[in-house]
């Protein structure tokens, strides 16, 4: 399958973090444009792919995930400790065919992301 | 442009150009980053202060040479303050932001990934799955010390508020 997929963990916790907006953006003459905002489902991942496969095209993308409105809404987190805010992942579809997993793990003090399957 | 020419340079002018491998491939062609021959550095008891360390998880090293453009939210932008170049201990040379430099705000440093990794030769799809890399971050209070360490490969990449 092609097309791009996310996942959003809570690393403080170990488990998904649901109700985490994230920001669809594709690079276009120059500038970002928001393609779409979705929220993640319980499982923390969205109930449709942010690309699906059929919309699959090389480029810049970008993923924007307000982290800080998750953490700021569980109980137990000083706003304080908010290290990563939003973080912001770019990356580049280099072949449409591939498929393009990046999930962000998250914490208040730190964030992680990488090429995932 | 030759990627590396401002971290060769940038190096040389820091006195470093000896140990860092990027400004060494302009005679050797692409080479592997230098051995580790650097121990880490305590920050404890300075005062306020944003520092970054880039660490090349791909070879095990620091990540010397990188690029990175240091930049403070101004309403829905990105105001650049400064762009540096990491020495061959992985630290830019100087602490980002010092003292009443320090302010609170959302910050991003743009790292420079892909130059990075083409200046040792590393061969990897074009453009790469990771290009040019927003890291950003928060600062609440300008008093606190602040120590980013960025953990990278071509593939993906952590960080954190470190000290």
């Amino acid at each position: 399958m092609a097309g791009i997929t996310t996942h959003v963990l809570d690393a403080d916790r170990g488990r998904p973090a649901p109700g985490v907006r994230i920001d669809f953006s594709v690079r276009e003459g120059g500038a970002w444009r928001l393609v779409k905002s979705v929220v993640t489902n319980a499982d923390g991942r969205t109930d449709a792919p942010i690309l699906p496969a059929a919309e699959a095209k090389a480029g810049q993308y970008q993923l924007e995930f307000h982290i800080d409105a998750y953490l700021k809404a569980k109980p137990g987190v000083a706003e304080a400790d908010i290290f990563v805010d939003n973080p912001v992942v770019r990356f580049a579809v280099f072949d449409a065919a591939q498929h393009y997993h990046v999930p962000m793990l998250c914490a208040p003090g730190t964030c992680a992301t990488y090429r995932g399957s | 442009m030759d990627p590396s020419a401002l971290t060769r340079r940038s190096l040389v002018g820091a006195g470093l150009g000896a140990v860092a491998a990027p400004g060494a491939r302009a005679q050797a062609g692409p080479a592997p980053p230098s051995a580790l021959a650097t121990a880490p550095k305590s920050q404890a008891g300075l005062g306020p202060r944003l520092t970054l360390h880039a660490i090349d998880n791909f070879h095990g090293t620091p990540g010397a040479g990188m690029v990175c453009d240091l930049a403070i939210r101004e309403g829905d932008a990105y105001r650049t303050l400064k762009t540096v170049t990491t020495a061959a201990n992985g630290r830019p040379a100087e602490p980002l932001l010092v003292d009443e430099a320090l302010k609170v705000g959302q910050y991003e440093v743009l790292m420079h990934f892909e130059a990075y990794f083409a200046g040792f030769g590393v061969a990897l799809p074009r453009p790469n799955f990771l290009g040019l890399v927003p890291v950003r971050f928060v600062i609440r209070d300008a008093g606190q010390r602040y120590h980013l360490p960025v953990l990278f490969t071509p593939w993906g990449y952590s960080y954190y508020r470190g000290s």
